[in-house]
């Protein structure tokens, strides 16, 4: 096949934020009349790697080929001319307008000599689209009347309407229900027998398993495989998205496990849609125990941290700390009793960007001793706290002045994970401890973590790093769509079994771990 | 590169623009604004008609010889000079101060620049919160009108006591102001924070219910109306129960009693933003809400008690005013309110900052009056230099607010974009 039959190509393209390689020399090829898949989980580099694709980010380095033609994109009009449209995860589209009025806005038939808009003329065109490809809305509805699914549709007229040849659609199946995710897929099989090409991304293996011809994915900014999708396995591709670098040995202690610190029972809890993200959850983590969760980003890991850390109300079930519930205590007295949190996305809430890190030192403890009192805070104590952590942590530049937002990522991170662990806390929650950092501060952290396992606190680890969350975990759990799929051994489990608990499949013999509680082990 | 990324990397470099170049921004902003308004005196008294001409201007003449034929020199005549203008906006508002600093038109300036630096405050304290109060002024007559009816019936008792009346009834009095404006800033807070309320509409409905209120309250004798009175307002109060002259007239409705309270509540705000754990939470929810609920601080009580300490600032401000300038309670009072969103912007929201803003403010607007009294400039036309500069000096900051808040909008901010390599869109 020769280079000019793909519709896309996108050739080592490298987009650079300060601090972050959002992608780093990522391929892409997308044959014409195909569904392409781009694979990865949250912060893999797809949405970046796709606007750049749309002209809304320009590519440090790299090449762009539509139709066999390398391009440069200065702005999605750009894009739009060559035929790339984008359908974002949020619509783009006025309420109160008609179908057809928010299709055609911006490119309206005219006539009498261009001053009047013809109505009749986009209507005839909308319609005249639609039936082409078999899309069932009618165009004199208002948008605010139609569901959700309806409006994903006129968002990809839209691009229709345009010109588009190639489309991008954005986590297209995130805000709609199961049947409605159903009639989308027709929709691409309908418009990729007519020729057009798709693009779509998504961290659901099973989607792009089912509705792709070709999967590409990503992991941390780089590609790491293109396959056909009927040519590999669920596992193949939740190890792909995961990854599986072995370099870390950990050494692990033995450590006498005490009384249980943190209790969940029964945790339901939903996302900002109101969609359940979690269901129905129950573990525990004992003193002296690293309890891990593994599975792919978006299966409700995070929503489950949240209402573990007090961020998020849950809808039923309960979350007892030290034998006392906290369900519905608020996050300050959560963190008063003794509760450490290294939150996932430390650029939006572990750290205040515009803040220096003295300041930032003691976000959490800003009412607790040492820091405070009597309202007061005391900013030499708290230099020197920020100044342990620069030193502890090897942050760098070592400058406790310096503002957050001028650090690297991963000395962020550093500096995050500093201030939690020294809180002398009773429990750590740690969402991804080691994301971004260097392989040398991965070890220091996990060291860390192993010493304050060691002293008997309790550590509940969320990573996407199999061989980190294996290799700290006591007993690991596999969560996939918001359930816990089984507690396992994570020195027995192998990494086929693991891979099958991550896509939702449920392994014959599976080594679990000793249960704390049976029934919270696979219903 | 495009006009659009052009225009782009222009606002961002206002937005990340430190603080020295902040200041030359604003200098040149200032210097900037006189010239044009420079301009606009001339055309204007291009335009005006007059006896003889306040300014005339020597151009050479083989700019206009070439066109009409005639004398080396053109010289043309302007009904209004401006720099005397400007020269009265500025230095007349200060007066004699070396000679004489206690004259009336500096003691203007001055009771101008304590009752802004008041309003000012408040506006600022509610925008570092990440709140937006467009409702300073409400909560500025809410207080005055409630400082100037309960000392009416409050400061009687105290009658006999001279000095000692005044101690213990002014700080009464701003007490009094500071728990009126206080809660009539609470309630839009409460709305916000438990109804989901868009501040900067209920505040600026509240602002209207304010002045209805207080109209209604002063415009008839059976209720609080001074009977004597055909305007709409309270009797005066007793004088011991205002804030004394000291070394200014008493006629110029000065106190450096006043200022000097406004100076110490500035420097108070700045120490609770700075140095206290309330000040630390009500920062943080401003600047990142999602990290400020991380650490703990509860958002919805932060926003009540920021609005409440808001309200509460302008409501001490419509004590000053009722105790320091008016006597008793009239309606009609002035947009200080407004212009305290204006000195806010002005100051960056930084409480010190706000002093300086503030006492541009004032010098503006009583040098506005010695240009009115001293030339035959029309007072629109003062108007329009003064919002001129205001315009003009304020903007950079206005555009650094709103690109601070704004800049999620903006793809191309490389170090916003750092933190949303997923797009900025969590994905479930």
């Amino acid at each position: 096949m020769t280079d000019t039959d793909a519709a896309v190509r996108l050739e080592s393209i490298t987009k650079r934020f300060p601090g972050v390689v959002a992608n780093d020399e990522v391929d892409l090829t997308a044959e014409r009349g195909t569904v392409h898949a781009l694979l990865g989980e949250n912060g893999a580099g797809k949405t970046t790697l796709m606007n750049v694709l749309y002209g809304l980010y320009q590519p440090t380095a790299g090449r762009i080929v539509v139709d066999g033609e390398e391009r440069a994109f200065g702005s999605p009009r750009d894009a739009i001319d060559a035929g790339v449209g984008m359908i974002h995860q949020h619509f783009m589209l006025v309420d109160t307008m008609t179908v057809t009025e928010n299709i055609a806005l911006g490119n309206e038939p005219r006539k009498f000599g261009g001053l009047v808009v013809d109505h009749e003329a986009a209507r005839r065109d909308v319609v005249e689209l639609s039936e082409r490809y078999g899309f069932d809305v009618d165009p004199d509805q208002r948008v605010e009347d139609v569901s959700v699914g309806v409006q994903q549709r006129v968002e990809i007229l839209k691009a229709l309407y345009r010109g588009a040849d190639v489309l991008i659609l954005d986590e297209p199946t995130a805000v709609l229900t199961p049947q409605e995710v159903e009639d989308l897929f027709a929709v691409l099989e309908e418009l990729t027998d007519q020729g057009k090409t798709i693009i779509f991304i998504t961290h659901k293996l099973g989607e792009a398993m089912h509705a792709a011809d070709d999967i590409t994915v990503l992991r941390d900014g780089k590609h790491v495989g293109s396959v056909a999708a009927d040519e590999t396995t669920r596992d193949e591709l939740a190890e792909l998205m995961v990854g599986r670098e072995v370099v870390l040995e950990i050494e692990k202690p033995d450590v006498e496990t005490g009384d249980e610190v943190l209790g969940v029972d029964s945790l339901t809890v939903t996302d900002e849609r109101d969609v359940e993200a979690v269901s129905d959850v129950s573990f525990a983590v004992r003193e002296g125990e690293v309890f891990g969760i593994a599975g792919v980003d978006g299966n409700g890991q995070a929503e489950l941290i949240e209402a573990v850390t007090g961020l998020r109300t849950p809808e039923t079930g309960s979350v007892t700390f030290e034998g006392e519930s906290v369900t519905w205590d608020s996050r300050r007295d959560r963190i008063d009793a003794g509760m450490a949190y290294v939150p996932e996305d430390r650029q939006e809430r572990g750290l205040v960007m515009e803040f220096d890190l003295v300041e930032n030192g003691i976000l959490g403890s800003q009412h607790a001793d040492p820091f405070a009192s009597g309202g007061r805070i005391d900013w030499g104590e708290s230099r020197a706290h920020a100044e342990d952590i620069v030193d502890e942590y090897d942050v760098r530049p070592p400058d406790a002045d310096a503002e957050a937002v001028s650090l690297s990522g991963g000395n962020q991170q550093k500096f995050v994970v500093g201030r939690e662990l020294e809180r002398d806390p009773r429990l750590v929650v740690a969402t991804h401890p080691t994301r971004g950092v260097d392989v040398g501060s991965q070890e220091f952290i996990h060291d860390k973590l192993l010493d304050l396992r060691a002293d008997g606190r309790g550590v509940l680890l969320v990573s996407s790093k199999l061989d980190e969350v294996r290799g700290l975990s006591d007993r690991l759990a596999v969560m996939h769509d918001g359930e816990l799929m089984a507690v396992v051994d994570p020195d027995e489990v192998s990494e086929e079994q693991l891979g099958l608990l991550m896509a939702g499949e449920h392994p014959e013999e599976v080594p679990r771990a000793d249960a704390v509680a049976p029934e919270e082990v696979e219903p | 590169m495009s006009a659009s990324e052009k225009a782009r990397s222009v606002f961002e470099r206002i937005v990340t623009a430190s603080g020295v170049e902040r200041l030359l921004i604003s200098l040149s902003a200032l210097v900037l604004s006189i010239l044009i308004g420079a301009v606009i005196i001339l055309a204007a008294g291009r335009m005006a008609d007059c006896g003889t001409a306040a300014y005339r201007l020597a151009l050479p003449g083989s700019l206009i010889t070439q066109f009409t034929g005639g004398s080396a020199v053109v010289s043309m005549g302007f009904c209004y000079d401006p720099i005397a203008v400007y020269d009265q906006l500025f230095l007349g508002a200060l007066g004699d101060v070396v000679g004489n600093p206690t004259n009336s038109q500096f003691a203007t300036t001055l009771a101008e620049t304590t009752v802004l630096a008041f309003s000012g405050v408040a506006v600022a304290v509610a925008f570092r919160a990440g709140v937006f109060n467009i409702g300073a002024q409400g909560q500025l007559v809410v207080g005055a009108l409630t400082t100037a009816v309960t000392l009416l019936f409050v400061a009687p008792v105290f009658g006999g006591l001279g000095v000692l009346g005044t101690i213990v009834v002014l700080p009464l009095g701003l007490l009094l102001g500071a728990l009126g404006g206080g809660l009539y800033g609470a309630l839009p807070g409460a709305l916000k924070a438990y109804a989901d309320a868009n501040e900067v509409i209920t505040t600026i409905m509240l602002n209207f219910v304010a002045t209805a209120v207080a109209l209604y309250l002063v415009n008839d004798a059976s209720r609080f109306k001074d009977p004597e009175s055909f305007a709409n307002q309270t009797e005066v109060l007793p004088e011991f129960s205002r804030f004394p002259s000291l070394l200014f007239r008493a006629r110029d409705d000065f106190s450096l009693v006043a200022l000097g309270v406004a100076v110490l509540t500035l420097v108070g705000v700045w120490y609770l933003l700075t140095r206290t754990s309330f000040g630390y939470d009500l920062r943080t929810s401003g600047i990142q809400p999602e990290a400020a609920e991380y650490g703990g601080v509860d958002a919805d009580r932060t926003i009540v008690s920021s609005m409440a300490l808001s309200g509460a600032l302008a409501g001490v401000g419509g004590a000053v005013y009722v105790l320091m300038v008016l006597g008793n309670f009239q309606t009609g009072i002035p947009s200080y309110g407004f212009d305290g969103i204006t000195v806010s912007i002005l100051a960056g929201n930084n409480p010190l900052g706000v002093g300086f803003a503030a006492f541009l403010f004032g010098v503006l607007k009583s040098g506005s009056i010695v240009v009115q009294v001293g030339s035959d400039v029309p007072p629109e036309l003062v108007g329009v230099l003064r919002g001129l500069i205001i315009l003009f000096v304020a903007m950079p900051e206005f555009f650094r607010m709103a690109g601070r808040r704004f800049d999620s909008l903006l793809p191309e901010r490389d170090d916003q974009a750092a933190v949303a390599t997923d797009g900025g869109v969590r994905n479930e």
